[in-house]
């Protein structure tokens, strides 16, 4: 350890020099790095449901399908239709957009003793004119099923476009071309227009993604510089541990864009982490360079990094287990990606705090021969008076720590039966955001727009296979939140009638077969069954994004489809994967949690070769957890993607215990008496605690200024978690560590002596 | 006495563009009735007909039939295979009157179409497409250049059409359209057709016509076999007991 001071000592130039041409290395691939908004693009590889899902979405182009919804007061009215019309006609001019449905142009099949009529539900080139001519469009339209809820919504004030945008084309330009070319028509203020489907929502979430990236790491800057100022009121303060972090950050992104990874909803704030988290331990490192009062310059380097070193790794490592602990536990790879680059920033800034700002403060120390002055404060500050008033209760009165800490326990138990599950993804952006109001408009007015698939193996020709289809979406449309379903058994009974054979499945094959003539080649075909025509695709959407609802009707559905034994059916579909989402949260929460508690253990445990002090390490975490699910339940904060992460986030970084512990060690080697060391470590290490609290719980505080509504609720708890894992580190676990210690002798508490280490511990600011 | 120079030059130069739209215009207009000849002169034609359909990925897939037809508005087509689909017939007649029969269900039913866009039967051929109705009687032509064998001319329909206009080129000899780019009103080209001809007897025939659907990448092809003209074919050969025999 002694000879790795020395080198840093010895080679601070190379080392700077190594540092910054590495950082202009991994900064120069960060142009590359690119935004994936897609959220299912971070389903897993190998997971049924989610392969399932892609191929379907991809199969029969449901991943493709841009929706325009128009609201306005009456929709058949002369002015409007013209609307639809103009909407429908300059979207049809995008040459990637393959087909537009919409009022205006839709196929309408008509059978009729007569024989069929093919022709469009509304002549574009001739629209209605008449208050009867609309009467009689109305009544037509609200006569058929496949209209109703889909189209056009049941109170006629709104209607949709379809656009299926062709495979292979980047759907973030065609959507902004939609939108720019439908702005150009300049609509009037009576009509509102709103965007939906996956290309809209990936398109917007991208946008979002961009916005937290920009905005969000600029004000996580100047949070943490702010309170760096308040700290060292230094230069060298505040300037060392931003430029350590920044360069982390760079090599970070650098690194993630080198291995051709994408930017995600969860892995944007990786910045904002590192600047929270990873500002910490060149703050560790100043701190201790600047309490070495031994005018060795050497001398006194060393010994700080002697000092420092350990307790630092020790944390880096314990965040990065917090981290790493999602790589193991998750569904979504997004947050295995968000586990692992959070891990090797982390990693980075230990690394930058150990070499490069060592090697800077010497340098700039060697060359300038200026003491760095760190202005000494010598009132007595809110937070010793905190602290001093904290030993003597845990001296005099234990259970004024005790008993307050057990009812804060009693009723976060309380409040963890409260708590809630969310996967609805909608849910995840703002309230009046646009995604938020084109959803509601779907789910109020149209037949919702979570996608449920069942997909049947077999020959679509064969009438037991239409049958079977036919009877599992008898069965879907019983549920009251299914208006519609459709299949190509649909299009073959609506045939069927029209060769005058009734609404039914024909018996024959042959009479299938020849009833497909009429459908061959129609771009619906291409919706519903596959080339070989192996395969039928049922497609319904649901009205509600009720877990519940939406579980119960998972579950409902497979064991109906349990029946067809001698058939390969599959489900899956929006509901389908937000219970595996949900299931897989459960999972990733006491998988990540359990194990970030063991190894957080373990770690300090062999560190410290001391089972006791392992077993002290996650008294504080454990109690942090409990609170920090107490609250959720308490304030109806859903358990969702990313408030998941803030239990084993907060174990590895908040493990303040560490510290509290470490600094007895180290005073109980000068000094084997465990009142005193336990003491002074509280006085010491426990106002770095309580600063380090403070900093990161801002830093992640400035998550509140996302616009996604998990990632400010994580900013929000994660605050919360690092709050009580700290008070709980310097007030309960000194408590038990006291109770516990037994073996040493204990001195009565002297309060001249703690006046003296408060004293000595000042230098610590 | 500058500008009476100047607006005599104007005149001079709007009289002689005049001239030059006009002589086009006639030009244009010709060349498409000639087009038109030599595509529907024939009082009648039969054959057999193969249709191939090829998707993007290569796959392809036909299906045959034997095709009567009567003037430019009477037409059967009846398919003979493949084996599911064997027996199906198509009856068109005038004022888009159609009627399909079915041999499973051994009955026929009208259909009416009004919506010219679909697809004929899977193929990429719109019914506007299949429709034998003489372009000029449908489209304004104008030529757009002359190329060593072909002309090259702008069709821009005269009534409603889902497109904006076609590009025709046509063979300067033989006047039999070469190929044929059908753009969208967004000015897309969206449609090619490519056409083979031959002589058969007094008539230059369309051997094979090739149609890509150029956002789909799905391409049809029609080939024709076995072509005889003028057999004296009557008005009772396309009706609707004819249709299911």
């Amino acid at each position: 350890m002694k000879n790795l001071a020395l080198s840093i000592i010895k080679y601070r130039k190379a080392i700077i020099a190594a540092i910054l041409v590495l950082t202009v290395f991994f900064g120069y691939f960060i142009k590359d790095i690119k935004v994936n908004s897609d959220i299912l693009s971070s389903l897993p590889k190998d997971d049924k449901t989610a392969i399932l899902f892609n191929r379907i979405g991809k199969q029969y182009g449901g991943n493709d399908i841009a929706m325009i919804a128009i609201e306005t007061d009456n929709i058949f009215k002369k002015e409007t239709l013209e609307q639809i019309r103009q909407i429908t006609d300059s979207i049809k001019t995008i040459k990637e957009i393959g087909s537009v449905t919409s009022l205006t142009d839709v196929i309408d099949i008509k059978s009729s003793e007569a024989g069929i009529e093919i022709g469009k539900l509304v002549d574009e080139n001739n629209l209605p004119k008449t208050p009867k001519q609309f009467d009689n469009l109305k009544k037509y339209i609200f006569s058929k099923d496949m209209y109703k809820g889909t189209i056009i919504s049941n109170d006629a004030t709104a209607t949709l476009v379809i656009a299926k945008i062709l495979d292979g084309s980047d759907k973030e330009e065609i959507t902004n071309l939609i939108k720019s070319k439908i702005t150009n028509l300049k609509l009037p203020e009576t009509i509102k227009i709103y965007y939906g489907g996956l290309p809209f929502t990936i398109n917007e979430a991208g946008k979002i993604i961009a916005h937290d990236l920009i905005f969000l790491g600029p004000i996580a800057f100047l949070v943490i510089a702010l309170i760096l100022l308040l700290n060292f009121r230094s230069k060298r303060g505040v300037a060392l541990p931003l430029l350590t972090v920044v360069i982390t950050i760079i090599w970070t992104m650098g690194i993630l864009s080198l291995l051709h990874y994408e930017l995600t909803m969860i892995t944007c704030i990786i910045p904002v982490i590192l600047l929270a988290v990873g500002s910490a331990w060149p703050i560790h490192v100043i701190n201790r360079v600047n309490t070495e009062t031994d005018p060795d310059k050497k001398k006194a380097l060393v010994n700080a990094l002697l000092y420092v070193t350990l307790p630092v790794s020790l944390a880096a490592i314990a965040a990065m287990i917090g981290f790493l602990t999602f790589v193991f536990g998750s569904y979504l790879t997004m947050i295995q990606q968000f586990g692992i680059f959070s891990a090797v920033g982390i990693f980075i800034a230990l690394l930058l705090s150990l070499t490069f700002v060592p090697a800077h403060i010497v340098s700039i120390n060697f060359k300038s021969n200026t003491k760095e002055t760190t202005p000494k404060n010598n009132k007595k500050s809110f937070l010793d008076n905190f602290l001093k008033t904290n030993v003597s209760f845990i001296y005099k009165h234990p259970a004024y720590i005790i008993i307050p800490w057990a009812l804060v326990l009693i009723i976060s138990i309380i409040g963890i039966t409260r708590i809630q599950h969310k996967v609805d993804m909608i849910d995840y952006f703002k309230k009046g955001s646009d995604i938020q109001k084109t959803e509601r408009l779907m789910q109020s007015k149209f037949s919702g727009s979570m996608p449920v698939y069942v997909a049947v193996k077999g020959n679509v020709q064969s009438p037991e296979v239409l049958n079977v289809m036919k009877q599992i979406q008898k069965f879907m449309e019983k549920n009251p939140y299914i208006k519609h379903t459709q299949s190509v058994a649909d299009l073959i009974e609506e045939m069927n009638n029209a060769m005058g054979e009734g609404k039914k499945i024909p018996e024959e094959q042959a009479k299938i077969e020849q009833l497909w003539f009429l459908l061959d080649g129609q771009d619906i075909m291409t919706q519903l069954v596959n080339d070989s025509l192996n395969e039928g695709l049922i497609q319904a959407n649901m009205s509600t994004a009720d877990n519940k609802v939406l579980t119960q009707f998972s579950e409902d559905l497979n064991q109906f489809i349990k029946q067809f034994k001698n058939y390969q059916i599959e489900v899956s579909g929006i509901p389908a994967l937000y219970l595996r989402l949900d299931q897989s949260i459960v999972q990733t929460q006491r998988r990540s949690m359990i194990l970030a508690i063991i190894l957080a253990f373990a770690l300090v445990a062999l560190m410290f070769k001391s089972v006791k002090k392992g077993l002290y390490s996650i008294v504080p975490m454990t109690i942090s957890i409990i609170i920090l699910y107490g609250f959720m339940g308490w304030t109806g904060i859903p358990i969702d993607i990313a408030t998941v992460l803030v239990a084993s986030i907060s174990i590895g970084v908040g493990d303040y215990a560490i510290h509290i512990i470490s600094g007895y060690n180290h005073f109980f080697k000068l000094e084997p008496d465990v009142n005193t060391a336990l003491r002074k470590s509280i006085q010491i290490s426990g106002r770095a605690v309580i600063i380090n609290v403070l900093s990161v719980a801002a830093g992640f505080i400035v998550l509140i200024f996302s616009h996604l509504v998990p990632l400010q609720r994580f900013g929000i708890i994660i605050g919360v978690a690092m709050i009580s894992s700290g008070l709980a580190a310097i007030t309960l676990l000194p408590v038990i560590m006291k109770a516990t210690q037994k073996s040493q002798k204990i001195k009565s508490y002297d309060k001249t002596q703690s006046d003296e280490v408060l004293e000595k511990s000042e230098y610590c600011n | 006495m500058r500008s009476s120079k100047i607006k005599s030059a104007v005149l001079i130069a709007l009289c002689a563009v005049g001239s030059i739209f006009s002589a086009n215009a006639q030009d244009a207009n010709s060349i498409l009735k000639k087009m038109d000849d030599v595509m529907y002169s024939p009082k009648d034609m039969t054959g057999k007909n193969k249709i191939v359909l090829i998707d993007k990925g290569g796959k392809q897939e036909s299906r045959e039939a034997t095709i009567q037809q009567k003037g430019t508005d009477k037409r059967i087509f009846r398919f003979t295979s493949p084996a599911s689909q064997a027996g199906i017939a198509v009856l068109s007649l005038p004022n888009d009157i159609m009627y399909l029969y079915l041999p499973a269900f051994g009955k026929e039913r009208r259909i009416a179409t009004s919506a010219k866009n679909q697809n004929f039967a899977g193929t990429d051929f719109a019914y506007d497409d299949m429709e034998s109705k003489p372009y000029s009687d449908k489209y304004t032509p104008k030529l757009l250049k002359t190329e060593a064998n072909v002309f090259v001319l702008e069709l821009t329909p005269k009534s409603t059409s889902d497109y904006s206009k076609i590009i025709a080129n046509i063979d300067k000899t033989n006047f039999y359209p070469v190929s044929m780019e059908y753009y969208d009103k967004g000015n897309t080209k969206i449609k090619e057709a490519k056409y083979t001809f031959r002589k058969i007897g007094n008539y230059w025939s369309a051997s094979e016509i090739e149609m890509t659907d150029l956002k789909k990448n799905h391409k049809t092809k029609m080939q024709m076999s076995d072509v005889k003209y003028d057999k004296g074919l009557t008005d009772d050969d396309f009706s609707v007991r004819k249709l299911k025999q």
